[in-house]
This record gives structure tokens, C-alpha cells and sequence, in this order.
């Protein structure tokens, strides 16, 4: 044996923390530097900017007006979000496991699912008026189709293994629908209320514009017209904020209820 | 093979002489059973009994139908000719009291081995105090002591038959349907289970229809072979399996289980060669 030793090529960009954190700040402190440049040098001294916007959070976030807006937003859409996960999950379920409900509505609700639900929020205030009501119509509209979607198709890809061997031991329809079928399809509503609660927030928001109530779409709206950027640009942290926050109960929920499911998909 | 006429019965099963039991205390029973998908006939004419310890080994060439045969005795699929009692009873859907082994285990990956084992009882209705204290007795009986909150996913395709295994058992079926439990595991694991499911046999004998395509696992496990073939599929030969119990890994040295392994496969060999063909030919 020759004494040959294999020499790993340099890895490029060597010198670079490896911790994924690191990297990830580094990149927002590569974009914000960008942006404070550029919007410096280019455009009016009222357009926010990364520190104009670091700035304003100490006053915006102890501001009342600010706070009851974002309880008035962020609550409506967690109470939207779970009206559309339980009737979301129902109506997934029964259009996954009744053949005569998806023939008769599968249709429907993959025609709702498209079309966007700004277009229907004129006539949701003319039914609920312009009040919060008029809101939480639209963030239930606009979540409980993808959430329905998503558990109809995961009631539909439920391994007849499963539903054999519930049958043979005698398993009622209920349980065959909320023992065998809703844990079967959990992987697919979780996806479903990520997408959902993307949804919710910008039905939310487009409400909030469009009808004038209380709330942080409406908090952006007046500020960004009375020339207050910044400031309307904390609320839009707070709404990135609550999305990455979903994103990541979503993920920590997955890891801790499903942990059978990526392991599973990793074998298939 | 005229040395094995002593030991065949053409389709001999109903045959009041060939059993000391009556036909009343047959747990399994089938007359004239047939199964068709349309115009696809899959068996005719299958008589069966099984009588109450008694394990009967049903082999046949693939797709011969034998696996939904079983389904039809579990009561998972209607039959269209014919029928099927179990304790005389008709079965029209699946009973209580009947259980079984699925090859591809059929355990649910959202539940504990604990959970899966108890799933029978629960739906049972069974008492909690009554799944604490049988469940884990159960989950012993098939060695997965300490493997109770372990997930399926965490383990060997051994170990969840295991699981399926003490999931029909724990139910106390009078009649355990087995469908070629231990096809999907390796051929060392597999010898394992067979022997084990023995010795768990023994300690507490029931009904056991077992489907198989291994012709040594029909005859350690059957007291009778029974053969399907033909197309569609019948009962065609009914074997005897005069082998001593207790069985253990001794039996698989006798020099009768070398015969009697002859004697099916020699009832096997040209259908299972015609099969093949046949395949080839669809294609």
C-alpha cells in the first residue's frame, strides 16, 4: 500500500462561519445595507429605510393605537384561521371519503379555492357592513378552501392498508373518519393551514384597507398617507413577524405530532 | 407420486369420515364459495372446514385467489356465489371474535406499538383497566417487552409483524386468519416468527387459516394442506399433515416433513409452471 493520502479540495469561502444562523444574518445585513444605500441616495428622506425603521419600533410598539390595531388584526385572523380549520377539516374529510359529496361539490370548492377573495370582499361588506364581521368573512373565505382542499386530498390518499385493517375490526364510520382517515391526512392539513394562514393575513390586511377598521392594514394605510414610512414599515415586521412565527409552529408541530411522517415518506 | 395417495383426499374436506369432529363444531366453514369481479371468476366451489384447533394451510399459486378467499371469510369482501359461516353464523361483515394478520402488517405509523396492539380492544369497546393489563401482556407474548412506546417507522419489518401480530392476538379471536404474515420479512426473521407463532400456538390453540406461498411454512404450520389451483381457482387437493405437535425447528428435520413438502409441491409445480406461462402469454 503506497502511502497516498487524499487531500479534500479547499472548501470556497472557507473562512465563513458554518452556523446557519450566522449566515443567515450576515445575508439580511448584506440586504439592509443595500437598501439603506440605495433609498439614501436615490429617493425623498420620507421613504423608509432599515434604520429609520430600527428607529421607530421603541415608539410604535409602546404606541396604544398600534397595539389595539395589531390585537384587532393578529386576533381575527388566529379566530378566522381556527373557524376554517374546523369547518375546513369537516368539509375535507367528507369531500375525501363520501364519493357523492366530491361529485356533487368537488367542483365548487376547487373553483373557490382560484378565485382570489379580494374579488368578492364589495359584496362581503354589503352583508356584513363595514365592521370587523366584514373582515372575519373574508379571512374564513379566504382560509378555508386550502385548508378543505388540502384534507380532502389527504383523505383520499389514505393507504387502504389503513382503512382494511380499521374494517376488520369492525370500525364504524366515525371512526374511520377521525381514527383512521384525519391522522392519515394531518401531514396534508398542516400544509394546508400554512398555506391557509398566508392567506388569512393578506385577506386580513386587504379588509382592513378596503373597509377602513381598526387594525395593522389600516395603521399601514394612514401612515404610509401621512408620509410616516417608517413607522408603517414596523407593522409589515410585525406581519412578516406572524407568518415566519406559523411557518415555524407549523414545522415544530409536524416534529413533535407526526414524527411517523417524514421518516415514512424517506423509506417510500 | 402414488405414495401420496394415502395421504390426498381429492377435495375430500366435507367428507363426514375424514373428520372426527362434526360439521357443528367447525369454526370456519365455506360451501360452494365463489368469487367473481365481473366476468372474472377468481374461485368456485370452495369447500372448506375448519374445524375449532385446528390450523389449516391454504397454498396455491399466485394470484390463484387465496388471499381473497381469506378476505371474504374476514368479511372484507362480499362473495358472490355460495357462503360462509364461522360458528354458523353467515358472515356478511366482519365479526367479532375473528382477527387478522395482514402481510403488509397494517400497522398505523401515527401510533405507539402500545396503541396499535390495543386498537382491537378499543374498538371492542373494552374496558381501559382491561387494555392496561392485557395489552402490555400481549406485547410480551411476541417479545417487544420494552418496545411499547416505539413507533413502527423505529422498526424492522420483524418487529411490526410482531406487532400485528399481538394486535390480532390480543383481541382472544376464536378464529386468527393469517395472510402470509411473514412474506414481506427476511428469510431469517421469517423462521424466527414461524417457530414463535408455533409455540404461541400451542400455548393457546385456536382456529388458524394460514395463506401462504411457502410450501415448507404450509406444512410446519397446517394440520391440513389445503390446495387451490386451476383457473378459476377450486379446492383441489386436501393434505393431511400427520406431523407431531408440538412442532418446533425439530419438525423441519423429520423425515416426513421432507415428504409431505414433496407431496405439495408435487401438487404445485405444473400449475404453478402453467401460471407462468400464462402470464407471459397476457403480456
Amino acid at each position: 500500500m503506497s502511502a497516498t493520502t487524499i487531500v479534500a479540495p479547499a472548501r470556497p469561502f472557507a473562512w465563513l462561519p458554518t452556523s446557519n444562523w450566522t449566515i443567515k444574518l450576515i445575508g439580511g445585513l448584506v440586504l439592509a445595507t443595500l437598501w439603506q444605500v440605495l433609498v439614501g441616495a436615490f429617493l425623498p428622506a420620507y421613504v423608509a429605510k432599515p434604520l429609520g425603521i430600527i428607529a421607530a419600533i421603541p415608539t410604535v410598539v409602546t404606541n396604544p393605537l398600534f397595539l389595539s390595531a395589531a390585537w384587532a388584526t393578529l386576533s381575527a385572523v388566529v379566530r378566522g384561521l381556527a373557524v376554517a380549520i374546523v369547518l375546513g377539516t369537516f368539509v375535507g374529510l367528507a369531500l375525501g371519503r363520501v364519493k357523492l359529496v366530491e361529485r356533487a361539490f368537488g367542483f365548487y370548492v376547487s373553483g373557490l379555492y382560484a378565485m382570489p377573495m379580494v374579488a368578492v370582499l364589495p359584496l362581503v361588506t354589503l352583508w356584513f357592513g363595514y365592521t370587523g364581521a366584514a373582515r372575519m368573512a373574508t379571512i374564513i373565505f379566504a382560509a378555508f378552501f386550502s385548508i378543505a382542499i388540502n384534507v380532502a386530498d389527504g383523505a383520499k390518499s389514505v393507504p387502504p392498508e389503513h382503512l382494511e385493517v380499521a374494517r376488520s375490526y369492525r370500525a364504524g364510520w366515525r371512526e374511520i373518519w377521525f381514527g383512521v382517515t384525519l391522522p392519515a391526512a394531518m401531514p396534508y392539513l398542516l400544509a394546508g393551514i400554512r398555506l391557509a394562514a398566508g392567506r388569512a393575513l393578506i385577506a386580513a390586511i386587504v379588509a382592513e384597507f378596503f373597509i377602513s377598521i381598526e387594525g395593522l392594514g389600516f395603521f399601514i394605510l394612514f401612515n404610509s398617507r401621512t408620509f410616516h414610512h417608517n413607522e408603517a414599515f414596523v407593522a409589515v415586521l410585525l406581519l412578516a413577524l406572524f407568518g415566519v412565527g406559523v411557518e415555524a409552529a407549523m414545522t415544530w408541530a409536524t416534529r413533535r405530532f407526526l414524527p411517523w411522517y417524514r421518516r415514512e415518506a424517506k423509506t417510500d | 407420486m402414488s405414495s401420496g395417495a394415502a395421504t390426498i383426499r381429492r377435495a375430500a374436506v366435507t367428507d363426514p369420515t375424514h373428520r372426527t369432529e362434526s360439521a357443528s363444531q367447525s369454526r370456519i366453514r365455506t360451501v360452494g364459495a365463489g368469487k367473481r369481479y365481473g366476468d372474472f371468476q377468481v374461485f368456485r366451489d370452495v369447500d372448506l372446514e375448519v374445524g375449532a384447533r385446528e390450523v389449516v394451510a391454504l397454498v396455491g399459486p399466485s394470484g390463484c385467489g387465496k388471499t381473497t378467499l381469506l378476505r371474504c371469510i374476514d368479511g372484507l369482501l362480499p362473495i358472490s356465489d355460495g357462503e360462509i359461516l364461522i360458528e354458523g353464523a353467515r358472515v356478511t361483515e366482519p365479526r367479532a371474535g375473528v382477527a387478522m394478520v395482514f402481510q403488509h402488517f397494517g400497522l398505523f405509523p401515527w401510533k405507539t406499538v402500545f396503541d396499535n396492539v390495543a386498537y382491537g380492544l378499543r374498538l371492542a369497546g373494552a374496558a381501559k383497566a382491561d387494555i392496561a393489563e392485557k395489552v402490555p401482556h400481549f406485547i410480551n407474548m411476541v417479545g417487544l417487552k420494552g418496545f411499547e412506546k416505539v413507533y413502527p417507522y423505529q422498526m424492522s419489518g420483524g418487529m411490526q409483524q410482531r406487532c400485528g401480530l399481538a394486535r390480532a392476538l390480543a383481541v382472544e379471536p376464536k378464529v386468527l386468519l393469517m395472510d402470509e404474515p411473514f412474506a414481506a420479512v427476511d428469510a431469517q426473521t421469517r423462521e424466527i416468527l414461524q417457530l414463535e407463532l408455533l409455540s404461541i400456538w400451542e400455548m393457546r390453540p385456536t382456529t388458524m387459516l394460514f395463506v401462504t406461498h411457502s410450501i415448507e411454512e404450509a406444512v410446519l404450520m397446517g394440520d391440513r394442506v389445503v390446495v387451490l389451483k386451476g383457473r378459476p381457482s377450486t379446492v383441489h387437493e386436501v393434505i393431511e399433515v400427520d406431523l407431531p405437535h408440538p412442532r418446533t425447528r425439530e419438525t423441519l428435520t423429520l423425515p416426513r416433513f421432507a415428504e409431505l413438502r414433496e407431496i405439495v409441491w408435487n401438487t404445485l409445480k405444473d400449475e404453478a409452471r402453467q401460471a407462468e406461462f400464462e402470464l407471459e402469454k397476457g403480456r
